[in-house]
């Protein structure tokens, strides 16, 4: 079993190498090569599901191989509860995704060839224990979701996909720093761009200078992760390049961005930032609350007043991630529980909400809500598209957290989590949630209610290929949200072993 | 006595080849019947005798390090490992110069036998070991570099180019011959070794002197390498000058004032040196600037050639960085980047250069929509682009992430945070290039000339470089490593 994430590593690399010698026109070709990897590669992540033991906290399926001597650098790989869903899902979003870009007709055999290679990339960012490594997979992911964005997204997609890629490598070029200067803070001997053994606090002592001011090692370079991670999540104010890149990314790139780049920001808070900066992480606590607060907040109200449906949904994410952000400045059991839930779950139900978008698009071509000289974009469709309808009922309840769908325990575990350190928060933080049910109610009211709209009289109701791919999803939220023990059996030993972590500083 | 001569010129191949292939190539010229034919036989006779002299430099890698005609020349495996940049630099441009539309037909051999001079005069610098010696290796690779930037004779910029380039490296010049024979006058000897021992003992007036000569030494090095403020000269000369001059200017010179920047630091601000600690805080500085200047400055050019000449302003700052720490990872980080930078500016100048003899003009415009018509050379351009701002897995950040190493295991977190603003910069222009070559629609369907098999291969062979590097750059660290500096 040992060698099982070089293959999950790999596979897309190996898939994407057999897309680019298969010539140009055949394009069913390229499709289908691109559909058995993503089908391998989630075959793989079940039977390492299967596989793993659930009572550890160690890495599992260990990979370590000298890469660089002269810097210490290890090839690293390694999971733990938390990467474990990061990979399931990352495995499960591709997968649907290639069947939901079958439409994709510009330029083939390029796009199927990036994605895969960005399913590889973001396997490897969850996988590296190694900083080096970590760092190279986190910028390299910028890329194919460069090209992706430029080359198939929207009339504006060349703004989005700069603001996008500045943004992020503005974050992680600090990383960089950071990463560097925990190299040389760690000592030379050891293992020091090893994550797993930069964790624990080692740092409190230390003291940094910088433009003639002191500042504590750990507090500063905290800060630098912090910008690098918040970035990514986003976290208000760091938010701007998500919705440009949202809605000028394609379908399938938007389902990815939200369902799994995003986590690896707060991946990265758990792997990363708290683990080797619990002083710092601890202190700062408030702060990150409260910028979780107002991402919440400020993300609903934002998503409220879009018309672009595409947009709201972005918006959307950014609030649902301010919870994320929340359950994670709870540095509680359920808090953190809840947060490394809600990433899953996020993952799907927002995934869901793309798609779904991302299908009427391709009989609408517009995603107005209301089209910019005042006229109805949609309207009555639950008449004309029972299934889509259902589908999307399902997709929308989980996002704004009904009980008995996936959403609602995630969100009830981090209100749990939180209300133990911060009541005002909390009290604010559930008035979000009702934003959230008012801005998707009042768009399903918009769209799918009313008169019939007689644009959208001729729509073709979901296929079986946009069904089939809708399938998993459906299931996912639904039976997470009755029974989310197997998604919590498998993170609970990893993120105690965190909480007891920052439980000491 | 004549047998320690020739014993010495053993170790002095290299130069003496391209000594003698450059007066091979002055005669040959002459016996050139048809002046309009394009000169394959001299060309390729050229690139052989300058892969003899790479095999030759690659053979003295491992030799001891010593000096030799009266300790006026070093030979090392720093200036050892220079040289062989400089020659793969050297190659480059010749076997551009032959497919440039920018040097007329009729004087492609004047550019290899300029060329090859230049390169003498920076092997020279890059082994000189007192002050004399350095001296000349400036002003060889100098008086050749002027001819060269003019050599496109009636077109006015280019005369333009040539002419500020003599102006201002000659007053340049004049100023560190006045700084040097100052320094004369303090330690009573122009020789490296014995000025190590002299700087120990300084004080006083002596130590001002010292300080302010050796000032007046750096602005003649400073204008070399175009660090700021002696940086004006180099985007107008580099986008007056022909294209096959351009990239050879920016990386021929460049490597030797490097070079001799590095060796001349090692003699004054090693350990215990009374200038050291000014000194770094004004490195520091001028290198703060160079970075911020040179990519600042980027952003608003429209003609890539120019963007290419601040983005090797941006380039230099970063390496000047190498040289602050003082230690053996500093220069190891600098060769490092050294070797990877050349790979990276001759792919990208050749692009440019294909592409704008075919168009006419070296505009963003000439690179619309370059994917379509040729796919491997864009996606090549693209990965190059992307490895000169720093990004993985492309050699350009392991360059990158050295220098980063050696200024933050020093603890100078200032310099980092602004060499972080910078990368960030620089990755926005070189972004637009990118994007102006894939996102947009192409100009036209025909294919571009310039891009034949021959040409198309070798960019390919340059290119597996800046891959490699990279994923794999151990051994290339070592090699680097390996090359240390001596002095005493």
């Amino acid at each position: 079993m040992n060698g099982i994430l070089n293959w999950i590593l790999w596979l897309p690399i190996i898939g994407m190498l057999g897309v680019i010698l298969t010539p140009k026109d055949q394009t069913k070709t390229i499709r289908l090569v691109t559909l058995a990897t993503t089908t391998i590669t989630l075959l793989l992540s079940v039977v390492l599901y299967l596989n793993f033991d659930i009572t550890t906290a160690e890495m599992q399926f260990v990979v370590k191989v000298p890469w660089i001597e002269q810097f210490h650098i290890n090839y690293f790989l390694g999971i733990d509860g938390i990467t474990m869903l990061m990979t399931f899902l990352n495995a499960l979003l591709f997968f649907i995704c290639t069947l939901s870009s079958w439409t994709v007709e510009k330029n083939v055999k390029a796009y199927f060839a990036l994605l895969l290679m960005l399913q590889s990339t973001v396997f490897g960012v969850f996988f590296s224990l190694d900083f080096f490594l970590f760092y190279v997979y986190w910028e390299v992911m910028l890329l194919p979701m460069f090209f992706l964005i430029g080359i198939w997204g929207g009339e504006n997609r060349e703004y989005a996909a700069i603001k996008f890629f500045l943004y992020t490598f503005f974050g992680s070029i600090f990383m960089l720093v950071g990463i560097i200067a925990l190299y040389y803070a760690s000592g030379k001997g050891v293992d020091s761009f090893n994550i797993l053994a930069l964790q624990g606090g080692k740092f409190t002592e230390l003291t940094v200078n910088l433009f003639g001011t002191t500042f504590s090692f750990e507090h500063l370079f905290f800060w630098f992760m912090f910008l690098g991670f918040a970035i990514k999540v986003p976290v208000f104010p760091f938010h701007t390049w998500l919705p440009h890149a949202h809605v000028q990314a394609p379908t399938a790139v938007s389902v990815i961005l939200a369902g799994v780049l995003l986590k690896m920001g707060t991946y990265g808070f758990l792997r990363i930032a708290f683990p080797i900066f619990p002083q710092a992480a601890v202190d700062s606590a408030d702060i990150i609350a409260v910028l979780g607060l107002i991402s919440v907040i400020y993300g609903a109200f934002c998503a409220m007043a879009q018309d672009d449906v595409k947009k709201l949904v972005a918006y959307s994410s950014v609030s649902h991630m301010g919870f994320v952000m929340l359950g994670l400045a709870a540095m509680t059991t359920q808090g953190m529980n809840g947060a490394v839930l809600q990433m899953f779950n996020h993952g799907t139900s927002t995934a869901m909400m793309f798609l779904l978008i991302g299908i009427l698009y391709e009989r609408s071509h517009h995603r107005w809500i209301v089209k910019p000289d005042g006229s109805k974009g949609y309207g009555g469709l639950s008449t004309k598209l029972p299934k889509y309808t259902t589908v999307f009922i399902i997709g929308m309840f989980a996002s704004l957290g009904l009980p008995g769908l996936s959403g609602f325990i995630s969100e009830a575990l981090i209100f749990l989590g939180i209300y133990q350190r911060f009541t005002t928060i909390t009290v604010i933080a559930v008035i979000g949630l009702l934003i959230g049910a008012a801005y998707l109610l009042w768009m399903f009211k918009r769209m799918f209610f009313g008169e019939v709209n007689p644009e959208t009289e001729d729509y073709d109701d979901m296929n079986a290929r946009e069904v089939f791919y809708m399938i998993p999803l459906c299931v996912a939220v639904i039976v997470f949200g009755i029974y989310p023990s197997p998604l919590l059996d498998v993170m609970k030993v990893s993120v105690g072993q965190l909480v007891d972590l920052l439980a000491k500083f | 006595m004549i047998d320690q001569l020739f014993g010495f010129l053993s170790y002095y191949v290299p130069e003496i080849i391209s000594i003698v292939l450059m007066t091979t190539l002055l005669i040959a010229e002459a016996a050139v019947k048809d002046v309009q034919a394009p000169r394959i036989k001299i060309h390729v006779f050229t690139q052989l005798v300058l892969g003899i002299v790479l095999i030759n430099l690659f053979m003295n890698l491992d030799e001891k390090p010593l000096h030799i005609f009266h300790n006026a020349v070093t030979i090392d495996p720093f200036s050892t490992l220079v040289k062989i940049i400089m020659t793969i630099g050297t190659m480059g441009a010749i076997f551009l110069s032959h497919f440039s539309k920018d040097i007329y037909p009729s004087l492609k051999s004047e550019f290899s036998i300029m060329a090859v001079g230049v390169l003498i005069g920076g092997m020279l610098l890059a082994s000189a070991n007192n002050m004399l010696t350095l001296y000349l290796g400036i002003e060889t690779l100098s008086i050749l570099s002027y001819v060269l930037s003019s050599l496109k004779r009636d077109d006015a910029t280019s005369t333009e180019a040539g002419m500020k380039y003599a102006l201002y490296g000659g007053l340049s010049a004049g100023v560190a011959l006045f700084g040097i024979s100052h320094l004369y006058g303090v330690f009573g000897s122009i020789q490296f070794v014995e000025m190590i021992t002299g700087l120990q003992a300084l004080e006083g007036l002596n130590l001002a002197i010292v300080m302010i000569s050796f000032l007046m030494f750096f602005v003649g090095i400073g204008y070399k390498i175009s660090v700021f403020p002696f940086h004006m000269w180099t985007p107008d000369v580099y986008q007056g000058s022909p294209i096959p001059v351009t990239s050879f200017f920016a990386i021929v010179p460049k490597m030797a004032g490097l070079a001799a920047l590095v060796r001349v630091s090692f003699v004054f601000l090693s350990e215990g040196s009374p200038l050291t600690i000014s000194w770094i805080g004004l490195v520091l500085v001028i290198a703060a600037m160079t970075m911020t200047v040179g990519n600042v400055t980027a952003i608003g050019q429209t003609s890539v050639k120019r963007l290419l000449a601040f983005s090797s302003i941006g380039h230099v700052g970063m390496m000047i960085l190498g040289v602050v720490v003082m230690n053996e990872a500093g220069v190891q980080a600098i060769l490092f980047y050294g070797l990877v930078y050349l790979f990276m500016t001759l792919i990208a100048f050749y692009i440019t250069s294909f592409l704008s003899d075919m168009y006419g003009t070296d505009s963003y415009d000439v690179f619309r929509g370059l994917i379509y018509k040729h796919p491997v050379m864009a996606i090549i351009m693209a990965a190059v682009l992307f490895s000169l701002a720093g990004m993985p897995p492309f050699s350009g950040f392991i360059a990158k992430f050295n220098i980063f190493s050696v200024i933050i295991q020093k603890k100078y977190y200032g310099i980092a945070f602004v060499a972080a603003i910078n990368s960030v910069i620089g990755l926005y222009y070189y972004m637009k290039l990118a994007k102006t070559m894939i996102f947009s629609d192409p100009q036209g369907s025909e294919k571009v000339i310039g891009f034949t098999t021959l040409n198309q291969a070798v960019i390919i062979i340059l290119f597996i470089p800046v891959l490699f590097l990279g994923i794999f750059w151990d051994s290339a660290m070592a090699l680097a490593g390996n090359a240390s500096i001596f002095i005493r």
